[in-house]
């Protein structure tokens, strides 16, 4: 399903040529947001560049305004970038947008659910976005609903769900397809710490089918519990990269908290 | 295009209509309680002139009437499905810009049919008996005014910054038709050349005279189809470009 062919993006400075281990690229990303009158600019995200490889899960921690979501909605073809590359899948955001929704599941921060409709409906309907069989559909929510604690409340209505069953609904719904590539944003965020264990740990399931995950968070714990790398990420700019163990000795720090921390001279949730 | 995500889309758009009947009250029961209210009111009231009721002589505007307030709950949908992330999330799922449009497409035209045919019957039992060709020709003349009602649903929820105040913004469209263009109002010669400018009015213009016993093959009847069609594809072109452009996020 992913492109491997070589791709080279059309701006000569910035070549990226694909390589077959690697799930995402981005290369010198650029966000510019112009306020409601046009007269001041943000940089929500300023020229960051990573790769991320196929069956990793990688972390963008840092504080709410950070560039996060930015970078992922461009990822997903939401939002264009006011500069520089991106390959997803091997294809690029700019010209194979619809290559890439076929491969990728999106999980968005706010949970994107019908409210009249039930569990099950709810993801047959996404599934059938993607052309699957209601065999099929059928096959795979029963397991995740099944996965995630959600099987008795699946013929009730969304609107009833509490905040945490409508996110792992969410996520439900991102997976439905089987996409190789998933982006998962705040995917806890309200969730209690049960649900939150037990979607942590369907997450990391998801490392035995080498699916790429690429998740946002700010919390500390949920990037050290299931990220193999994270980008930590401030004022739009990549301020470190590396597995959260390379970071914590690298920056003799207790754990990536204390990394931001040390890096920037503040903590990541007083942003929040 | 991809007939099963079209399919997708209106199955849903019914199961939430009937799971959340509001809109649903607008596009059928608001028909029947005109039809009723304006029999009761209008039959017995003769027009001299022409020996009909005034019953009669509105019904042509009661089509038109009843198949302009389905704009109210298009923009509400569109509105409401914005709010919840639902446009967004279906925006990054490979179905494509024109699969989403032409889904609405089917449901409303389909709304459109339910509620002429609703009329039709009603009208009918309270003695209205128009011309055969009018009941038929009505059907396509409110379905093709349906195309319009989804442009004028998207614009408003392009402008309107939640699902609340697409309810009040999208009488911008509603009212000045209502009043100038539905073929219920007696109008002077100003409002008159103003409603010109309104596709309702040639939907209502046609249905009057087919009613009236006009033959189909009128040139009249047909240069009405043919404004009511390019009015009905402008304005959901228009409709498509503001909203891609702006209304999505």
């Amino acid at each position: 399903m992913i492109n491997n062919k070589n791709t080279k993006s059309s701006n000569s400075e910035l070549i990226h040529v694909s390589d077959d281990s690697i799930a995402i690229e981005v290369i010198y990303l650029k966000k510019v947001f112009n306020d409601k009158k046009g007269i001041e600019e943000v940089n929500a995200v300023d020229g960051i560049s990573f790769s991320i490889k196929k069956g990793e899960i990688f972390g963008l921690l840092g504080p709410n305004g950070a560039g996060k979501t930015t970078i992922i909605n461009i990822l997903c073809g939401l939002i264009k970038q006011t500069e520089g590359e991106a390959f997803v899948g091997g294809y690029c955001v700019k010209e194979d947008l619809q290559d890439i929704k076929e491969i990728i599941g999106v999980c968005p921060q706010q949970a994107a659910i019908y409210p009249y409709l039930n569990a099950k409906e709810n993801i047959e309907f996404f599934g059938k976005l993607h052309l699957m069989d209601k065999e099929e559909i059928n096959r795979r929510s029963d397991r995740f609903l099944d996965l995630l604690g959600l099987s008795k409340a699946k013929g009730k209505k969304a609107k009833n769900y509490s905040g945490g069953m409508m996110r792992q609904l969410n996520l439900i719904i991102a997976l439905i397809s089987d996409p190789p590539i998933l982006f998962l944003d705040e995917p806890t965020v309200g969730m209690d710490p049960r649900a939150r264990r037990k979607t942590w740990e369907f997450i990391n399931s998801l490392k035995k089918t080498n699916k790429t995950v690429i998740l946002t968070t700010h919390y500390i714990e949920e990037a050290e519990a299931l990220c193999d790398r994270v980008a930590i990420i401030e004022y739009g700019k990549l301020i470190a990269i590396g597995s959260p163990r390379e970071l914590i000795a690298k920056y003799k720090a207790e754990d990536l908290e204390d990394v931001f921390m040390k890096i920037t001279g503040r903590r990541i949730l007083e942003g929040i | 295009m991809k007939l099963k995500r079209i399919l997708a889309i209106v199955k849903i758009e019914y199961k939430s209509l009937i799971r959340s009947p509001a809109p649903l009250y607008m596009i059928l029961l608001l028909p029947v309680a005109l039809v009723l209210l304006f029999s009761l009111m209008f039959r017995s009231i003769i027009i001299e002139d022409v020996g009909t009721s005034v019953f009669e002589f509105l019904v042509p505007g009661l089509y038109a009437f009843s198949g302009l307030f389905m704009a109210v709950p298009v923009s509400l949908s569109f509105s409401e499905e914005r709010e919840q992330g639902l446009l967004k999330r279906i925006n990054t799922t490979p179905m494509t810009g024109s699969e989403f449009i032409g889904s609405h497409l089917i449901s409303n035209m389909s709304m459109a049919i339910i509620q002429v045919a609703i009329i039709a019957v009603l009208t009918f039992l309270m003695g209205f008996r128009g011309a055969t060709e009018g009941i038929v020709f009505a059907f396509v003349l409110m379905v093709i005014f349906s195309i319009s009602t989804i442009g004028f649903g998207l614009i408003t929820a392009t402008i309107s910054k939640s699902a609340k105040a697409a309810g009040g913004i999208i009488q911008i469209f509603v009212l000045p038709q209502q009043f100038l263009a539905s073929g219920l109002y007696p109008l002077p010669t100003e409002a008159k050349v103003v409603s010109q400018f309104m596709p309702l009015h040639y939907a209502s213009d046609a249905l009057t005279l087919l009613f009236n016993g006009v033959a189909l093959s009128d040139i009249n009847i047909w240069v009405d189809l043919i404004i009511l069609s390019l009015f009905s594809i402008g304005i959901i072109i228009v409709g498509i470009f503001l909203f891609k452009k702006y209304g999505k996020t």
